[in-house]
């Protein structure tokens, strides 16, 4: 006989108070999750996609980007060794549209790779976003350091940095709007570690994405919000036991002194805890993902089934590990105290 | 024949720095199909008795024999065991489990005490002890919906469908009135008498001791045979 889903039966309400708050913070956890992703997604989709490998700046430039100067030389001689290097940069700046409407974009120039999209002098290939913006294929935009005008060649899919659209730009064109003839950074693909180049500091995909400006502290703020809420729920599902069974305290007594396992008791809690949560995570990850489809365009919001199944395990485990801390106490029940006790 | 026997038990509380000797020695035998009856006054350790002899809680000194087992010394799973399967229990309240229904209840103990009958052989033994306690038409209410005579009934028929051995009885009528009691003095009488089970039974109330074969009288940590 299965105890435990027969005290669920008879205490509908009870069950489903905890049942709604498991659900409601499991959602809110998904949600946020979904959110942390989406504006990380927003901030560095640009280096997100890239494969694994190794980024170089030069020591000098003191993990900024911006500061960062490859020695012509060097880059040279890195390309040389591997022919799947590329070299980068990449500046924050704004195009005019034909209305003369200021767009902010991230230029990102590179030397030849599949990595990054490769444009002809006087082209430009931009983040789709900047289609819903009312710009077109073979629209003539301008920039105030560059004196030609560049003709959109196309859009590409998920391409941001720091907030921003990406707009592929070629080398030459580069280098007369920013006056510089060389690259900020250089990005080796591939499980190797690290080398070491003279006048180069290496940086692993995470460590390179930590320092964009504002994604650390995004992420950090957004993770410690979902690691709260796992601690709660968890929390939740000890105080709830905990306190049903300070009530059957009695109960269990009998129940031991009848000749129950103990063992038996702890199922009886976990079913309860594992049908109460099941229930619960399937609703919020339905909810969450059908967010995800209906969630308005200007919202990052990303939410994968990889992050919902990982989310899940979680709650799943810390509720297990909650409803056991308080099944502690029923392992101390002596049977005779039920004995001892009034009416329940 | 005896089938239960208390050899020199002793029981000690310790309160903090005070040590109070509850039991001081006690050595009783039950023979088997006997109703036996503890009485004394209250606070004189009859519970502490009947809880040592049921394996609940251990004695500080001496032996509790039943059937050829020394309960003193087996495993809290090996008591565990025999409680469940030769041991029966009533308290003075029903203490029912709350959310299921009388069916349930008594379906429980026969799979707790390890019974190997069919599910459809285990309803029907349901059924019968139900009807002999007359309660067949409450066999889907659930406890809260008893009354106490009928929850104490109920209790009743728990603590004997696994055709236990030896009942334990804790004061069963004290929650009851005086035709109430009578009544469930009868039912236990008669059903321990056709099912040949022990009866040790604590009762401070006068009247139910003619429905018993013996009497031990409590008092001063030790037990005397009265009559
Ligand atoms: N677990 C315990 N710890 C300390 N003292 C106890 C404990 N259980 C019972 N006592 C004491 O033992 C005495 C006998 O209790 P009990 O067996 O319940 O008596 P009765 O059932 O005859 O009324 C009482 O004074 C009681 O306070
Ligand atoms: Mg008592």
């Amino acid at each position: 006989m299965n105890i435990g889903w027969k005290e669920i039966k008879k205490n509908k309400s009870r069950f489903l108070i905890l049942g709604s708050i498991v659900f409601l913070v499991s959602l809110l956890t998904m949600i946020i999750s979904g959110l942390a992703n989406g504006l990380s997604q927003d901030n560095a989709a640009l280096i997100k996609d890239l494969p694994d490998g190794h980024f170089y700046m030069s020591e000098d430039a003191e993990e900024t980007y911006n500061l960062s100067r490859i020695d012509t030389d060097v880059q040279n001689e890195i390309m040389n060794k591997h022919p799947d290097a590329v070299a980068l940069s990449i500046q924050m700046g704004f195009l005019n549209d034909q209305d003369d409407k200021q767009q902010s974009v991230a230029f990102v120039t590179s030397t030849n790779s599949d990595l990054f999209e490769q444009v002809n002098k006087g082209e430009v290939i931009v983040d789709r976003s900047l289609k819903e913006k009312g710009i077109k294929t073979g629209d003539r935009l301008t920039n105030n350091q560059l004196r030609d005008e560049l003709v959109i060649k196309g859009f590409v899919d998920q391409k941001k940095f720091s907030h921003a659209p990406v707009a592929y730009i070629n080398m030459e064109d580069y280098k007369k709007m920013y006056n510089v003839e060389q690259m900020q950074i250089v990005f080796i693909p591939g499980e190797d570690s690290s080398e070491s180049f003279t006048g180069l500091q290496s940086y692993s995909n995470k460590d390179f994405l930590s320092t964009i400006p504002s994604y650390n502290a995004e992420q950090m703020s957004l993770t410690m919000i979902v690691s709260f809420l796992i601690v709660i729920s968890g929390m939740l599902f000890a105080i709830f036991f905990y306190m049903m069974n300070i009530q059957k305290i009695g109960l269990y007594g009998i129940l031991k002194a009848i000749g129950i396992k103990t063992s038996r008791l702890f199922k009886m809690i976990w079913t309860q805890m594992f049908f109460i949560t099941i229930i619960a995570l399937t609703l919020s990850i339905s909810l969450s993902h059908l967010f995800n489809l209906i969630a308005p365009k200007g919202m990052p919001f990303h939410l994968t089934i990889e992050t919902t199944t990982q989310l899940s395990i979680i709650f799943l485990v810390v509720g297990f590990i909650g409803a056991t801390l308080s099944g502690l106490q029923i392992r101390k029940i002596e049977p005779l105290r039920a004995i001892q006790q009034g009416e329940d | 024949m005896t089938i239960f026997t208390l050899d020199e038990v002793e029981k000690i509380f310790t309160n903090g720095e005070i040590e109070e000797n509850i039991l001081k020695g006690i050595s009783l035998s039950l023979k088997e199909g006997e109703i036996t009856a503890l009485v004394g006054t209250s606070g004189s350790g009859k519970s502490t008795l009947l809880t040592i002899a049921a394996g609940l809680q251990p004695a500080s000194n001496g032996e509790v024999l039943f059937d050829g087992n020394n309960l003193t010394t087996m495993s809290a799973e090996q008591v565990r065991k025999i409680r469940a399967k030769e041991f029966g229990f009533v308290f003075q309240f029903a203490h029912l489990v709350p959310f299921l229904t009388v069916e349930e209840q008594l379906m429980l103990m026969l799979e707790v005490s390890g019974s190997t009958l069919s599910k459809k052989e285990q309803k029907n033994e349901v059924d019968q002890i139900l009807d002999v306690i007359g309660m067949k038409h409450r066999k889907n209410a659930y406890p809260s919906s008893l009354s106490g005579g009928e929850k104490q009934r109920v209790a009743v028929a728990r603590a004997i469908i696994h055709k236990p051995k030896v009942l334990f009885a804790d004061e069963p009528t004290a929650s009851l009135d005086s035709k109430r009691s009578k009544d469930m003095m009868e039912l236990i009488r008669d059903l321990t008498k056709k099912m040949n089970i022990t009866t040790l039974m604590v009762t401070h109330d006068e009247e139910m001791l003619s429905y018993v074969d013996r009497i031990l009288q409590m008092s001063d940590g030790l037990v005397l045979e009265s009559q």
